[in-house]
């Protein structure tokens, strides 16, 4: 039983920072943006965590700085797609790269390490015991006790949900990815929509960050996004930028991580640190069987 | 007593390097009018439209909006003074319902920005009703017909509360059966004191429609003249500059030996659904024959399996007695000439040079254009050929080394003509080739689709325009749910006869 619990406290931990980014990615998806920058976000996102829980000694500063960070690069690639109009993709790749570069280049810089930085300095997220829940046999060890992020990944589920298909913001977001001429000449700027989903993106992929490096370790790595980013990604276009399935998706993402971890007892670390990716490949080709399937119907 | 509502004055517009646009244009459209701008392509109506409704900026002149000098930078603000333009490509979402499309932008919201649905729905469903429009709000864009969508665009504009309406071409995408309808639409819009301006190069329209037409010829305002007194003639003497002559240009004359036979082609996509049946066709030598039928009901597949793009699930296809029916594309265009309808995407590369697009084809039959094997373009010869192809299809450009884009509409159609026409095949495939052109450019395509006949080659033509199959074929084909279901003698049919064959088929 408690392997089960330990099994499915893994798989939501593994499924969180995806889930966030995946979100984020979700808005520029409706957008209309093919972006693919979530991995760098996330990896600039958790470094600028660690830097603020470290120096301030305050997890709330820590996930401030993980936005703060993840908006950054958000605010690169709004500054290169959307007033450069450079190409996306290529806009994407760079920044990704650029995520790598300048988080290992600070690392070593501000903190003298190479490789990772751990500290006992560096506050980690809280995680939360809800009370009368957690006295649930079984089932109270799962919805009680989880990192604070992890529930608002849930909330934020929600309120994407909400945001894209019940209110103003969500019409025009859909509108600027389905026809963004017929957005800008309904008097409403198309680019705007698209500068406030990145943002969004941005802030979202912050959480993702500082989840990584401030709840599910308490350390910074170098590239320790590790391609979440990129399943994130494969994550949206799977489901075709629905919440609730890229909640469904981020979970069985997740589940192939804590598989991987798992199976570690019995395989060599290499091949099951592979499941997660596996598991994308495998999505990605079931997906497009489906699409297939679908499309010969019409 | 009507009143001025907008006035266009003195505006010049001219596009680098040193094409006038406009040249001194000034207008006024009066309060609770439809007004017709008409002229041929290029001669500038929908860029003055686009000046006065702030997509393009003039170099000189003025407008005035109701008694003040307006200029708008965008769109936006003049949707917000209350002028709207319904452009040609019809601007929607087809994902979502009419009445998303509707509130688009001014959407009425609750707590939070969350979207009224109720009201918003009530606010659309009350205007489809008071224009009687006939349209279900919650229906999707994408599954509603062209004609419908178009009325969604009006819509959009009159939930936007606009008085003064801008219309670039709209019956460029309906059926004949849709416009009377469109046209009490807007005169029912008119009636209600809006002023509607109505740009078209179709005279017979803007004479039923219009109150006052505004003529426009290569870039210069000829008149604005009282609907009543004018007749097609005299306005396409206006448009053009000469007569144009409307009257059927056929010659009887002697055909020859077949030249294309399409036997027993069936379609189906996917298996279950046949797009085309049994489909039989022969078209000799000095013959032109007219496929009709209303869009969607097989025309595309079929060019498609002449073509080779597609491959018919039965059947055969024979050019000059040889077996085409699986036969590769380039094979296929020794013998075919090819107008595409798709100008842009399919009959040329705008991105390509003019010469370029002139010799595409060519370069791959005729071994005048390169040397060692293929490898090298014989520029020279490439020139030569171009200079020959612009001259005697009359294309109006700078240079021939100049992008394809440059040229307007009916110049690119000409070059496309010019190339495919200058292959000199047995047979020439020829798709809505004068789809969007002016009366000037339609005459002149005319006029060589028959000297093509008369030179021997056989035509199948596909065209929209009853007008123009009755104009020039021998024969009519009538393609109904993809089959054939009348073949017409073109002496011994009617419009109106193909007309019902087209919408109710065979006389079952």
């Amino acid at each position: 039983m408690n392997i089960m619990i330990g099994l499915i406290n893994g798989m939501i931990a593994a499924a969180t920072p995806i889930l966030l980014a995946a979100l984020g990615g979700t808005l520029t998806y409706y957008a209309g943006i093919f972006n693919i920058a979530m991995e760098g976000m996330m990896l600039s996102g958790a470094f600028f965590a660690v830097l603020g829980s470290y120096f301030f000694h305050s997890w709330i500063v820590g996930i401030l700085f993980g936005v703060l960070g993840a908006i950054l690069i958000a605010l690169i690639f709004i500054f290169f797609s959307i007033f450069l109009k450079v190409d996306e993709f290529v806009t994407g790749v760079g920044l990704n790269l650029f995520a790598v570069g300048l988080t290992t280049y600070l690392l070593r810089q501000i903190f003298n390490v190479k490789g990772a930085f751990t500290d006992p300095g560096i506050v980690p997220i809280p995680k939360i015991q809800i009370p009368m829940i957690q006295n649930i046999p079984v089932l109270g060890k799962i919805l009680s006790g989880q990192n604070l992020i992890v529930y608002i990944a849930l909330i934020a589920v929600i309120f994407i949900t909400w945001l894209v298909f019940k209110t103003r913001f969500g019409l025009r977001l859909r509108a600027a990815g389905y026809n963004s001429t017929c957005l800008d000449t309904s008097g409403v700027s198309s680019n705007l929509i698209r500068f406030h989903s990145l943002m969004l993106c941005g802030i979202l992929c912050g959480f993702a960050g500082s989840f990584l490096s401030l709840g599910y370790v308490t350390l910074f790595t170098e590239n320790m996004s590790a391609g979440r980013g990129w399943i994130s990604l494969a994550a949206v276009i799977l489901v075709s930028g629905n919440p609730l399935g890229i909640a469904l998706v981020s979970l069985l993402f997740g589940f192939a991580d804590g598989l991987g971890l798992f199976l570690q007892q019995s395989l060599p670390s290499q091949f099951t640190s592979m499941v997660p990716y596996v598991a994308t490949l495998i999505a990605l080709f079931i997906y497009s069987i489906r699409k297939k399937k679908k499309e010969a119907l019409i | 007593m009507m009143t001025d509502v907008i006035t266009m004055d003195h505006i010049v517009k001219v596009f680098p390097p040193n094409v006038v646009a406009l040249d001194d244009v000034s207008v006024t459209f009066r309060e609770g009018e439809i007004h017709a701008v008409v002229g041929e392509n290029g001669a500038g109506k929908t860029t003055l439209m686009k000046i006065l409704y702030g997509m393009q900026e003039a170099n000189s002149g003025n407008i005035f909006f109701k008694g003040n000098q307006v200029r708008f930078n965008k769109p936006g603000e003049a949707i917000s003074s209350g002028i709207g333009m319904v452009h040609q490509e019809i601007l929607l979402i087809p994902e979502y319902t009419i009445w998303e499309n509707v509130i688009l932008g001014v959407e009425p919201t609750g707590y939070f920005g969350k979207i009224d649905r109720q009201k918003s729905r009530q606010k659309v469903k009350q205007q489809i009703d008071e224009f009687q429009f006939h349209l279900d709000p919650d229906a999707r864009v994408e599954d509603i017909s062209v004609a419908a969508r178009q009325k969604v665009e009006i819509l959009k504009l009159l939930y936007r509360n606009v008085s003064f309406l801008i219309l670039d071409e709209p019956t460029s995408v309906l059926t004949p059966q849709e416009i009377p309808q469109l046209f009490d639409e807007l005169r029912r819009m008119r009636d209600n004191g809006r002023t509607i301006v109505y740009i078209s190069h179709h005279l017979e329209e803007v004479l039923e429609l219009s109150d006052r037409i505004t003529v426009l010829r290569k870039g210069s305002k000829i008149d604005t003249i009282e609907s009543s007194g004018a007749t097609k003639r005299s306005l396409s003497q206006m448009m053009v500059g000469r007569e144009v002559i409307f009257e059927s240009i056929r010659k009887q004359q002697k055909t020859g030996d077949v030249v294309f036979d399409m036997s027993g082609v069936d379609y189906s996509f996917p298996k279950n659904r046949p797009l085309l049946q049994s489909i039989q066709m022969q078209i000799r030598a000095g013959e032109i024959v007219g496929i009709a039928g209303v869009e969607g009901n097989g025309q595309l597949e079929l060019v498609n399996i002449i073509m080779g793009l597609i491959k018919p699930d039965h059947g055969k296809i024979e050019i000059q007695g040889d077996d085409f029916t699986h036969a590769s594309i380039l094979e296929r265009r020794k013998k075919i000439s090819f107008v595409s309808q798709d100008r842009a995407n399919m009959g040329s590369c705008l991105n390509a040079s003019i010469s370029e697009n002139i010799l595409m084809t060519h370069h791959r039959l005729n071994s005048r254009f390169s040397k060692w094997n293929g490898i090298v373009l014989e520029k020279a010869q490439i020139n030569k050929f171009s200079e020959e192809v612009r001259n005697s299809f009359d294309i109006q450009m700078d240079s021939t080394d100049a992008e394809m884009r440059s040229l307007s509409g009916g110049n690119q159609q000409k070059t496309i003509l010019g190339r495919e026409l200058s292959l000199d095949t047995p047979f020439l495939l020829l798709d809505q080739p004068t789809r969007g052109l002016d009366v000037g450019s339609i005459e002149y395509v005319h006029e060589h689709i028959l000297q093509m006949k008369d030179e021997g080659h056989a035509i199948l033509l596909l065209s929209a325009d009853l007008e123009e199959l009755f104009r020039l074929s021998d024969r009519i084909l009538v393609l109904h749910r993809g089959q054939i279901v009348a073949n017409l003698e073109t002496e011994h049919t009617s419009i109106e006869e193909v007309g019902i064959l087209m919408l109710e088929g065979g006389a079952q």
